[in-house]
């Protein structure tokens, strides 16, 4: 059984193509698009070969596509020898690739609807060597049988056991993973509430509908609404009502696809989190991998007393997903939060008793710096639109609240090898990061707030290429030089 | 009060920041002939001739008479032990802690223009971030790349 090949399966082929496709979605919308549509299948008429182009283009794109996805399954082989793990694929150029066992970080997998039919996986291989979210090593459909075959190998490798005999089966107990955080379908539907994604669907409804704009016969409706308006505001208020419920169960409907099932495991020293309905993936984190660690809460989930947690992490998360922000917990009640966290992470201190905070001759430095752009905004808008425009200068009300409500929420907390910081832009965001995660810290000061001995203090932990960073502005001067020395100690 | 790192950089690198901020004046004066062209060709209000002589006139002024000084004056450094600490910035001064255990790699590069001063940079990584500390004397860039490096290799994760 040594040095066997294995070949992926055949369903690989239509995996690569409608992945390929989906990259070249847009190209092709495009070129469908610019052509309006009018494809000329008449051949006698005179246009019809000028017609024709786009359509060829897409045909021989399409074409190369296919080829190309039947290409790399035919040529893609693995197999493990050296306690290596040894991938080569290519018809012209061979690509070969060599990754020892011990330098696999860990396997993602990741279950497609295609995958879901012919019940396979796609296992990505990383290492701490794959930067950009990219893995060393896909391999993309294999079996059941196949994936777990490649993490004994590999655990195998990791234990340093002895070379594996010839006919041995190799047995591995199947090591216990505990259940950290199951979400709930309450939560699900809070969570699609909640979060952004309205906001993202209502933006999507009206690109969509504007795009149809020419199609909608906007003068009737005008007149409709006018004689709907002039009998009850209760319709419109209905009609409203319709289109927010509409938009809530989209956004359901997208939360459950990505979210339902959310499970949070740990095994050993690993996380494992799984997730999606139609595509289901499955990733896992080495524990000493994670870099930071931050709470947000938006303002709603920060009223109702809800929070999410996301995990800054030196490679891992899923392929395509540039930065290395994992969410640990998409949602869950602020009071439940600790045992979770307490559980993964046991050596930081999650409690926020003793809060140091920014000075009151701070305050206006929270608001100050966004004259710079409200000055020049409210003058042009008050010159072009005279006199209305000036009702612009309300705006200024907002800012300072916001800035009122930045500072007070800003604070850090030192222990003796964790520093925690609290700031906000909208949303409020706790950073957990401990002195040995920490690359670079800055202090900061500029000409305003020298002369009021005030200054910002800035920590940069790992993460993708620039890092994560978290910033606590305008404290005094003094505390920021005490973040600097408790650094250097 | 946390004291100030303790080097400066030479003198030279005043001229060379000037030389830059030449560089930089000439682009943009490039750019407002060919916006002040424009203006008079198409007869644009005469407002915009007057804004693009007041830019370059204030890149003058700011980017090669004022700040290459202002630069020099807080642009310091100190290299430690257990730490490299600098202290860069115009308006806004940071300062900035690498410890030795976080230092990946240490480079020193060197331009067309800093090589007629016989200048170079070093730049140094951490695993998220590059820091560079600008215009040193190219010898002593060199003696402090292979400072740092050893330094860095030195230090251990203790934590």
């Amino acid at each position: 059984m040594s040095n066997e090949k294995f070949k992926l399966h055949p369903a690989a082929v239509l995996i690569n193509v409608v992945k390929a496709l989906k990259d070249l979605l847009v190209p092709i919308a495009i070129i469908i698009v610019a052509n309006g549509f009018n494809f000329n299948f008449d051949y006698r008429s005179k246009d019809f070969f000028g017609e024709m182009v786009p359509l060829m283009i897409l045909s021989v794109v399409l074409l190369w596509t296919i080829i190309n996805g039947g290409i790399k399954w035919w040529t893609f082989v693995y197999w493990f020898e050296d306690s290596e793990l040894r991938v080569e694929y290519g018809l012209f150029v061979k690509k070969k690739r060599y990754i020892p066992f011990e330098r696999i970080q860990n396997l993602n997998y990741k279950e497609g609807i295609f995958h879901r039919i012919f019940k396979l996986v796609e296992v990505q291989i990383e290492t701490a060597g794959s930067k950009n979210g990219k893995p060393e090593a896909e391999l993309t459909a294999v079996t059941r049988a196949a994936a777990d075959e490649i993490e004994i190998r590999m655990k195998y490798a990791k234990n340093q056991q002895a070379i594996i005999e010839e006919n041995e089966q190799p047995i591995i107990e199947k090591v216990p993973s505990t259940v950290v955080h199951k979400m709930q379908i309450p939560e699900l539907l809070l969570l699609a509430t909640t979060s952004s994604g309205m906001g993202v669907v209502l933006a999507g409804v009206f690109a969509a509908v504007s795009q149809f704009a020419e199609f909608i016969p906007f003068d009737a409706i005008y007149d409709e609404v006018a004689f709907l308006m002039k009998y009850s505001f209760i319709a419109v208020a209905i009609i409203i009502a319709l289109v927010l419920l509409l938009t809530w169960i989209i956004s359901v409907g997208f939360t459950c696809l990505n979210y339902y099932n959310f499970t949070v495991s740990k095994e050993q020293e690993r996380l494992i989190i799984t997730r999606g309905l139609i595509e289901k993936k499955r990733v896992t984190i080495p524990l000493n991998r994670v870099q930071a660690i931050k709470i947000v809460e938006n303002p709603f989930q920060q009223l109702l007393g809800l929070a999410s947690v996301a995990v800054e992490s030196a490679g891992g998360g899923f392929s395509g997903e540039a930065n290395k922000k994992i969410i640990l917990l998409p949602l869950i009640a602020k009071k439940e939060l600790l045992t979770p966290l307490e559980e993964l992470f046991p050596d930081y201190d999650f409690s926020l008793s003793s809060h140091v905070k920014p000075p009151k001759k701070a305050l206006p430095f929270f608001y100050r710096i966004d004259f710079i752009w409200f000055v020049p905004l409210v003058g042009l808008i008050s010159y072009f639109f005279y006199p209305y425009g000036l009702l612009s200068l309300l705006l200024i009300v907002p800012i300072i609240l916001l800035g009122r409500w930045q500072f007070k929420t800003t604070g850090y907390t030192l222990y003796e090898n964790q520093i925690t910081i609290v700031s906000r832009v909208i949303s409020r965001v706790t950073f957990f990061a401990v002195k040995k995660r920490i690359q670079v810290t800055q202090g900061r000061q500029t000409y305003f707030q020298k002369r009021r001995d005030i200054g910002s203090a800035k920590i940069v932990v790992m993460s993708g290429m620039t890092g994560a960073s978290a910033i606590v502005r305008h404290i005094d001067q003094q505390e920021v030089e005490t973040i600097l020395c408790w650094y250097e100690k | 009060m946390r004291a100030q790192p303790q080097n400066q950089l030479p003198k030279k690198a005043v001229t060379v920041w000037r030389l830059y901020g030449f560089f930089q004046t000439m682009i943009l004066a490039l750019l407002a002939a060919g916006a002040v062209f424009l203006t008079i060709k198409f007869s644009w209000p005469v407002w915009i001739q007057w804004l693009m002589i007041v830019i370059v006139v204030l890149s003058i002024i700011c980017s090669i008479i004022i700040f290459p000084n202002i630069r020099w004056k807080i642009w310091r450094y100190e290299v430690r032990e257990q730490e490299i600490e600098i202290q860069s910035g115009l308006f806004i001064v940071t300062r900035t802690l690498i410890p030795m255990v976080r230092v990946q790699h240490v480079d020193t590069e060197q331009g067309p223009i800093l090589k007629k001063y016989n200048l170079a940079n070093i730049s140094i990584s951490s695993a998220a971030t590059v820091h560079t500390i600008p215009m040193l004397e190219l010898e002593y860039a060199d003696m402090l790349r292979m400072k740092i490096s050893e330094l860095a290799r030195v230090a251990e994760d203790d934590v």
